[in-house]
């Protein structure tokens, strides 16, 4: 789960790593500028609050004049405005530092070597994937091996170099306290890396003023195995109907296509997705969603995950594909009669039991196919059939 | 086969919950019809003195390993204490821990995998449903019925996926040596590169299936070194059609920041020369070309 800026900076000051002052406000009132000018300042940056990236090239990031119009300006301006599409329901008033140099450094999590990477970057505020496409020596990058609790010494003394970074930044002096500075932040973020569970870290620009290191940007993403252990109750990353899946159970990602689908399994819902896109793509027929309903589905878990399915706006026609040795096919389709389906749908079982399934469908009209190819074919079909037939009535 | 022998001696970890009694009863019945050791022991911490399937439950890994020589681990434990669970299966000297259990947190997955590997333990997973060489021995919770012995090695970062291609390979004759599943997690023990290593100096197995999908480069990775050990390889990737950030079940199936994505990835194989198959419908043909 992303958290916002204001969020991970309320992180970041509880462990000890500089940011600038700020407040954050939800609309404007009368009262708005005093509060401002208290507990901020009148030199200040105004951004929005969104989950996006390239927020400051999409107009999300503006930097007023000190004054209560241009403050108020600027907050009205994106109050209310969206920025890539998503809208901007609060913003971060924050100090406007001096800034003498930026840097840059993240934390991850590098697959092939199974362990957290600390990247860091003597030339900061920059897109870091163009910079370590473009200039991969630019990037410096140190793993830290999963047992270790704290970043060792050698690892800090590697990636914040004094000499490099003196001779990027000539406009600071980068003596041994700066350097102490930077190296305690890439401790903290480390420290916060761990004990946060995050899968993402990073501070874009960290910057070197007269009165020290501060991160002005801060980008936290939390593991979303883990949110029971962080006190978060739901992900807010996930739409309405995703969370009620979560609630149940289900995998279940939201998409905008006409097809709506069940698996069991991520690989073999995705794989059905990518069939659906090689059959139907080239006529604007797509996926609706992707839901793996979990091993061992039942009667009751498969009409909820049905009529989840039913609610997705545009919908034409189900797609069922389940497969395996503990999914019982009787199960499943006394599922899919209690869901009293509005849609047609495509079923493809295969498993325990999978005679009696058949019976029971086949008493209430339903056909199924052999392979799940053949449902996809027909579903795509149907697809194509009902928009023809719209077309007919206009 | 890789991994493991009709003599291994099996302890499942977290045998007296549902789903760990439900299957150590599968992989019994299985080990019963080859005539394979099975599972020796069952570990549940506080459970010591029950019996499960006629299989002794101990209080500790160490125990089952002095009282039944275990040798290879199961776990079903629930995701909250799966790291403790594989770092005591390792610290008690299990040569491999295949981990079922899925949602275990990112950070107690690389946290286990290393003290694992400190200690000579393979894991397999998190996040799968382990392995089976059909004919000799299932650990984990594979559906034992589609598979047929021969001379494929089939491995997979996805369950079910899995599933629908062993099917396909036993419809059109084409048996397995050993079927892996890796597991769909960030990050994983063994990984296809690990597995590719152990199928190279497998005498049984002549062409190996790779079944990937969007997120990570473990598969190039593989591939690039099934290369070097002039492994023949087949290889399919599922996430064609997935959307850039969203994660399509498996934690690590998301593409993210431009990284992984199913068709770059797709390349990046075809480029080394390895067949891609577009449907799971043409693997079987694609592997009889090869073997």
């Amino acid at each position: 789960m992303k958290l916002l800026e204001d969020e991970a900076k309320e992180i970041f000051r509880a462990y000890g790593i500089h940011v600038a002052k700020s407040i954050v406000l939800d609309k404007w009132n009368d009262e708005s500028f005093a509060l401002i000018q208290k507990e901020v300042g009148d030199l200040v940056v105004v951004k929005a609050l969104v989950s996006v990236g390239g927020r400051g090239k999409a107009g999300g990031v503006l930097l007023p004049e000190a004054t209560p119009a241009g403050i108020q300006e600027a907050c009205e301006q994106l109050l209310g405005s969206e920025i890539k599409g998503v809208p901007v329901e609060k913003v971060l008033v924050e100090e406007r530092l001096s800034i003498l140099h930026e840097c840059y450094v993240s934390i991850t999590i590098d697959r092939l070597k199974k362990s957290p990477i600390i990247l860091f970057a003597d030339d900061g505020g920059v897109d870091i994937e163009e910079l370590a496409r473009d200039q991969p020596a630019a990037v410096r990058r140190a793993h830290v091996y999963p047992l270790c609790e704290t970043v060792p010494e050698y690892i800090t003394r590697y990636i914040v170099n004094q000499k490099s970074l003196q001779e990027i930044s000539q406009d600071v002096t980068v003596d041994a306290t700066m350097v102490a500075e930077i190296k305690r932040t890439v401790n903290i973020l480390y420290q916060i890396f761990v004990e946060r569970d995050c899968t993402l870290v990073e501070i874009n620009p960290l910057v070197l003023t007269h009165h020290g290191v501060y991160a002005v940007d801060a980008k936290i993403i939390l593991d979303d195995n883990a949110l029971y252990r962080q006190d978060i109750a739901c992900n807010r990353d996930l739409s309405t109907l995703e969370q009620e899946a979560e609630k149940y159970g289900f995998s279940f990602v939201e998409l905008d296509g006409q097809i709506g689908v069940i698996g069991n399994g991520a690989g073999l819902t995705m794989a059905t997705l990518d069939l659906i896109h090689r059959h139907g793509g080239g006529f604007g027929i797509r996926p609706a969603n992707f839901l793996d309903v979990g091993g061992g589905a039942d009667q009751d878990r498969v009409s909820r995950a049905l009529q989840m399915l039913e609610q997705l706006p545009n919908l034409k026609v189900i797609v069922i594909n389940l497969l395996g040795g503990i999914t019982r096919c009787d199960e499943v389709a006394k599922g899919i009669l209690a869901a009293d389906l509005s849609r047609p749908i495509m079923i493809r079982l295969a498993g325990t039991n999978e005679e009696e399934g058949k019976a029971i469908l086949h008493d209430r009209g339903y056909g199924m196919y052999q392979k799940m190819e053949d449902a996809i074919v027909a579903a795509v079909l149907h697809v194509q059939q009902e928009e023809k037939n719209r077309e007919g009535c206009t | 086969m890789i991994y493991a022998d009709k003599s291994t001696r099996i302890v499942v970890l977290g045998a007296t919950g549902n789903q760990g009694s439900f299957h150590l009863e599968r992989m019994q019945q299985y080990a019963r019809t080859v005539g394979g050791a099975g599972v020796v022991a069952g570990v549940t911490p506080g459970k010591g003195g029950q019996v499960v399937s006629d299989v002794n439950v101990y209080d500790s890994v160490r125990e089952a390993v002095l009282e039944q020589d275990a040798q290879v681990g199961v776990m079903f434990v629930p995701s909250r204490i799966a790291k403790d669970s594989i770092m005591e299966g390792a610290d008690a000297g299990l040569d491999l821990v295949v981990a079922i259990t899925e949602g275990i947190p990112v950070h107690d997955v690389m946290k286990a995998v290393a003290f694992a590997k400190a200690h000579d333990c393979a894991v397999i997973g998190p996040n799968c449903p382990g392995l089976i060489s059909p004919g000799v021995i299932s650990l984990g919770i594979m559906p034992t019925h589609l598979t047929m012995p021969g001379k494929v090695g089939v491995i997979s970062r996805s369950g079910t996926l899995t599933y629908a291609v062993v099917d396909a390979l036993t419809q059109n004759n084409i048996g397995q040596s050993t079927v892996v599943g890796i597991g769909g997690d960030q990050v994983i023990g063994q990984t296809f590169v690990d597995v590719i290593n152990r199928f190279a100096e497998d005498e049984n197995t002549q062409a190996v299936v790779l079944l990937g999908e969007v997120g990570g480069n473990l598969e190039e990775e593989g591939a690039h070194f099934a290369k070097e050990v002039e492994l023949p390889l087949i290889a399919f990737i599922a996430g064609v059609s997935a959307p850039p950030d969203k994660r399509m079940g498996h934690a690590g199936a998301i593409v993210f920041g431009g990284e992984g994505d199913a068709q770059s990835k797709i390349n990046r194989l075809v480029a080394q020369g390895v067949p891609v198959a577009s449907e799971i419908a043409d693997i079987p043909r694609m592997v009889q070309e090869v073997v």
